[in-house]
């Protein structure tokens, strides 16, 4: 329409004012710009589908889609971190609004006004020019965060040691958005300082109406040619912004969405067994090829974000691993192996027979002729990555690298992607353990404690039930008809510290009256450190002796007091026939504690407590809230809470079979008990046997095993139920 | 090169050893059976050699049909074939009549090497290896904690107190090694797999030739004596006085000074 037909009461603006007959022209640009894009995205997904064996991620679609609205369109999981969460927010709902404005620009000049139903009339057309300033500016607030970020306040994460690894690509991606936007308000900031006294309603066009104002004495003819000139510059900005995508970190704009609603649908830290030791002809992940496409899918979804370094417990003592360096390694690795791996694919798909034939004829011409632009473009451009003959294994990936993973979780669970990087670890590890047998020569003294003895600490399993002897607890072969199983696990059957937890939770359990039995020397390791250290073979050796056992006895519900064993039982042992309703001890001490059956006798004086989330109990399975409750249900307890904590909490070293082999430089779990030190806690309450061997050397280390102690959470109720058996040397002397 | 690997399965070193009521052996109920660790460095030496030199490993073992479980170990760990001597006869056998029986089954096959370890945990008698070589004519190197193969040139390193010495030798020989000579290998799945399917020959005393009697007949198995329960001195409250009934206690109960 044009300027002449608004009014005051029918406000609107002429689109594609003083810029009417580019139109065509930008037409053109629009298809060439969507045709790149289209290209790139097609190149792409030749690469995506070219590598890795299959894998569903289509079920369960409709939580699939809730989790991509929540994520995608909501931006819940980048908004968990404020900075950068808010950063790409107002970038991301930014572009959101401004492209629905353009749309509606569109809309209005194409359909609506030819159609004589003009809608960007009016309050409407106010409404939605403030919005677009609105947006527009919020767009360049985010960019100015993220320039300062990248920039200027560099946080460890978006580097690697120090060492920022910014690209030319980064910077572009940027300029480009940025440039979109300033020019965007400068064209209309020029469109206002011409027309301005014909359309006074443009106030609400804020920044450009201020802006405007700039170009005060600026005359009309000049204006008008700038004008031109910045809608060329714009129209370049916006066109190679979207021709860019799939060729930049911009193409995380397809495939973390995606990524979204492929995400994981099994439980927390879910491993798929390996099916079939007898006929599989090989075991794990030694070749990038033996990854699901998922998994190296994944890789193109990272931005680099390094939310998951930012808590990885490794990198943050100094390991070489970085879950965000090793995402980027098999990115780059896939990237260098992509181009044959397309070639056979190319092969396949335009074939008579196999594959080939079932693509449908009119498709396969077109596979045709894009294989043959493809060998133009792959000609005239510059060549891509040169094709590798490194191994993943060894030398993609450092071994020291892979084994430095505790399974902890924190990358996984903090990753704004759903980027699945612990399957990754395992899956290599198993290649290394059951393929090559190359493992570390402690972590092969675990493997044959737990073949011989049934545990890793080796320990004769006949001495399993020891801990219990005193204490009246009866074994399932000898009073099979209890509530509960307690699966003690390796650490509350022979580790010393572990065997005080166990003995404390029996008490716990007999004085409040629970029904329970253990398996004695029946009961099996359950495997966790297996499986995390790759021995998948012996994991579910160890399983399948559990659940035969356990399945003999009828047992339902399962207590225990290792958050690892807690995992495994839970989680993995349905895979082979074991259903059981499984609870960790502290969920159990809650309840009994809800519900009056057990009495705090003894309070404490004052003391100050912090709890020690353990990884496989929190962030495997999201109990945070019952062991706090627990310390906060004693009086004079004061709960303090660790910096790093629930979901963020800092992982003690000693998960996915870290537990058993030897850590060089800083320590782990002296860095977490530093971390407990600087809250002032007295006592650093766990809920892990690993946790607490951890804690209570970290106190060691640091010289506060006078000052300070940890416990497991069913020791601190023991002594507040008055439980804890005097010591026995007073008695001898008596006697 | 053929090269011979002798085991024995012997219980676990944390397993729980009752003696039988009559003495005549030890209850087997639910120990764990596994390689004599001693072997498995002579596994892991033959396993080496064969993989710098080339040819094959054969397993021979003495012992029940549970002894089955150990010669697949092995061959889980990378050795070829084996060959398990199962037969009553030989179920009390010493160190010698073990030797002859091992002696008999390697002289029908080619061997240029062979390894033992230099005693089994259980008996710790350190004979067999020895007596095995005596029987095939052929040196032999105990306790050996490097060894180095030039053609037929043997270099076996053994400990001495304080020091090591260096045997000079040429093969066929026998090697009966000890901890250091190598770390044993973790097996892999496949080896584990394709264990299941390779050949183990079954011999009976009566086809080697062998009787299978014993020149040493075990007597009686009795366990060591029980610990007598710690004492913990109370008489006297004084550093002065505990001092003294220690010493009391120690030159009138205990009688070591």
């Amino acid at each position: 329409m044009e300027l002449s037909n608004f009014s005051i009461g029918h406000e609107g603006r002429e689109v594609f004012w003083n810029a009417e007959h580019f139109e065509p022209i930008l037409f053109a640009f629009t298809f060439v710009a969507l045709a790149i894009f289209a290209y790139g995205v097609y190149r792409r997904w030749l690469m995506w589908t070219a590598i890795g064996k299959p894998e569903d991620r289509t079920d369960d679609r409709n939580e699939r889609i809730k989790t991509l609205l929540k994520n995608g369109l909501l931006q819940l999981k980048t908004l968990a971190d404020p900075y950068p969460g808010i950063m790409h927010a107002l970038i991301f709902f930014g572009f959101v609004v401004l492209f629905f404005g353009a749309a509606f620009d569109a809309t209005e000049f194409h359909v609506a006004e030819p159609l004589g139903v003009p809608f960007l009339v009016g309050k409407f057309y106010l409404v939605f020019s403030f919005l677009m300033d609105l947006f527009g500016l919020a767009v360049l607030a985010g960019v100015f965060m993220a320039l300062d970020r990248r920039y200027l306040t560099k946080p460890d994460r978006l580097g690697y040691r120090g060492a920022p690894d910014n690209t030319a690509d980064d910077a572009i991606v940027l300029l480009l958005i940025g440039g979109i936007i300033v020019t965007g308000f400068i064209i209309e900031a020029l469109r206002i300082h011409v027309t301005w006294q014909q359309t006074p309603w443009e106030v609400w066009s804020f920044v450009g109406w201020t802006i405007a104002k700039a170009f005060a004495g600026v005359d009309v003819g000049a204006a008008k040619a700038m004008h031109k000139w910045t809608w060329w510059i714009h129209t370049a900005f916006a066109l190679s912004f979207i021709a860019y995508i799939p060729y930049s970190r911009l193409v995380h704009m397809i495939t973390t969405p995606a990524n979204y609603f492929l995400e994981n649908r099994k439980p927390v830290g879910f491993l798929e067994p390996i099916k079939d030791f007898e006929n599989a002809e090989s075991f794990g992940v030694g070749t990038i090829e033996e990854f699901t496409w998922k998994q190296i899918f994944d890789s193109d979804a990272c931005t680099r974000c390094g939310r998951c370094q930012d808590g990885c417990p490794a990198y943050l003592t100094g390991k070489p691993l970085s879950p965000k360096k090793l995402v980027q390694d098999l990115k780059t690795y896939w990237l260098e192996k992509a181009p044959a791996a397309v070639a056979v694919r190319k092969e396949q798909l335009l074939a008579d027979e196999g594959e080939g034939a079932k693509v449908h004829p009119k498709l396969k011409a077109l596979f045709g002729w894009l294989n043959k632009l493809d060998k133009v473009v792959d000609e005239n451009l510059p060549k891509g990555p040169e094709p590798t003959e490194k191994t993943m294994v060894g030398e993609v990936i450092d071994l020291d690298e892979l084994w430095a993973c505790t399974n902890c979780m924190y990358c996984m669970e903090n990753c704004p992607a759903s980027i699945e990087h612990v399957p990754k670890v395992v899956g290599m590890r198993q290649y290394k353990v059951l393929m090559e047998a190359d493992f570390a020569p402690e972590l092969q003294l675990t493997y044959r404690n737990m073949e011989n003895n049934s545990n890793p600490w080796g320990v004769g399993s006949h001495l399993r039930a020891d801990w219990a002897k005193e204490l009246g607890v009866k074994t399932l072969a000898e009073d099979p008809n209890v509530e509960y199983l307690f699966y003690v696990g390796c650490a509350g059957s022979f580790d010393d510290r572990g065997k005080k937890v166990s003995v404390a939770l029996a008490r716990i359990l007999q004085k409040a009256g629970v029904s329970f039995g253990i398996l004695g020397t029946e009961e099996s390791c359950c495997g966790d450190s297996a499986m995390r250290g790759g021995n998948e073979y012996l994991y579910q050796t160890m399983a399948q002796a559990n659940i035969e056992v356990m399945n003999g006895y009828g047992v339902k519900k399962v207590i225990c007091t290792c958050p690892h064993g807690y995992n495994a039982l839970k989680k993995d042992y349905p895979n082979f026939g074991g259903n059981f309703e499984v609870y960790h001890h502290t969920e159990i001490i809650a309840e009994l504690l809800e519900k009056g059956k057990i009495k705090i006798k003894n309070p404490v004086d004052d003391v100050r407590f912090t709890y020690h989330d353990s990884c496989f109990l929190g962030r495997y399975n999201q109990v945070y809230d019952q062991p706090r409750k627990i310390i906060k249900a004693i009086p004079g307890a004061r709960l303090v809470e660790m910096e790093r904590s629930f979901g963020k909490s800092f992982c003690c070293g000693a998960g996915g079979a870290r537990m058993w082999m030897e850590e060089h430089g800083a320590r782990i779990n002296e860095a977490r008990a530093k971390q407990a030190i600087d809250v002032g806690a007295q006592t650093i309450a766990v809920g892990c046997p690993f946790c607490l061997t951890m804690m209570s050397d970290g106190l060691k280390t640091h010289g506060k095993e006078e000052q300070m102690v940890a416990l497991d959470v069913a020791e601190i109720v023991w002594k507040a139920m008055g439980l804890e058996a005097e010591p026995e040397s007073a008695e001898v002397c008596q006697a | 090169m053929n090269i011979v690997a002798c085991v024995k399965q012997v219980p676990d070193t944390e397993a729980q050893i009752k003696v039988k009521g009559d003495g005549s052996g030890i209850e087997e109920g639910g120990i764990k059976w596994v390689m004599n660790p001693y072997d498995e460095f002579g596994v892991e030496e033959a396993l080496k050699l064969k993989e710098k030199l080339g040819g094959d490993v054969t397993i021979v073992s003495v012992g029940p049909a549970r002894a089955m479980e150990t010669v697949r170990t092995a061959l889980a760990m990378g050795a070829e074939k084996g060959i398990l001597i199962d037969d009553p006869a030989l179920y009390n056998a010493d160190a010698y009549a073990t030797a002859e029986a091992l002696a008999a089954a390697i002289k029908g096959i080619p061997y240029d090497i062979i390894f033992c370890g230099q005693r089994a945990i259980d008996d710790d008698s350190a004979q067999v290896g020895a007596i095995l070589a005596e029987l095939l004519g052929i040196p032999q190197v105990t306790f050996v904690t490097k060894l180095e193969i030039d053609g037929t040139a043997v270099k076996a390193t053994r400990p001495i107190e304080g020091a090591s010495v260096v045997v000079a030798t040429s093969r066929p020989c026998v090697i009966t090694a000890t901890k250091g000579l190598n770390e044993p290998r973790y097996a892999s799945l496949p080896g584990i797999m394709k264990a299941k399917k390779k050949p183990v020959d079954m011999k009976k005393a009566a086809d080697l030739g062998v009787s299978g009697a014993a020149k040493a007949k075990v007597v009686k198995f009795a366990p060591p004596p029980a610990r007598p329960p710690g004492k913990i001195i109370c008489a006297d409250d004084t550093p002065e006085g505990k001092a003294a009934e220690l010493a009391k206690l120690l030159r009138e109960e205990a009688k070591v000074i």
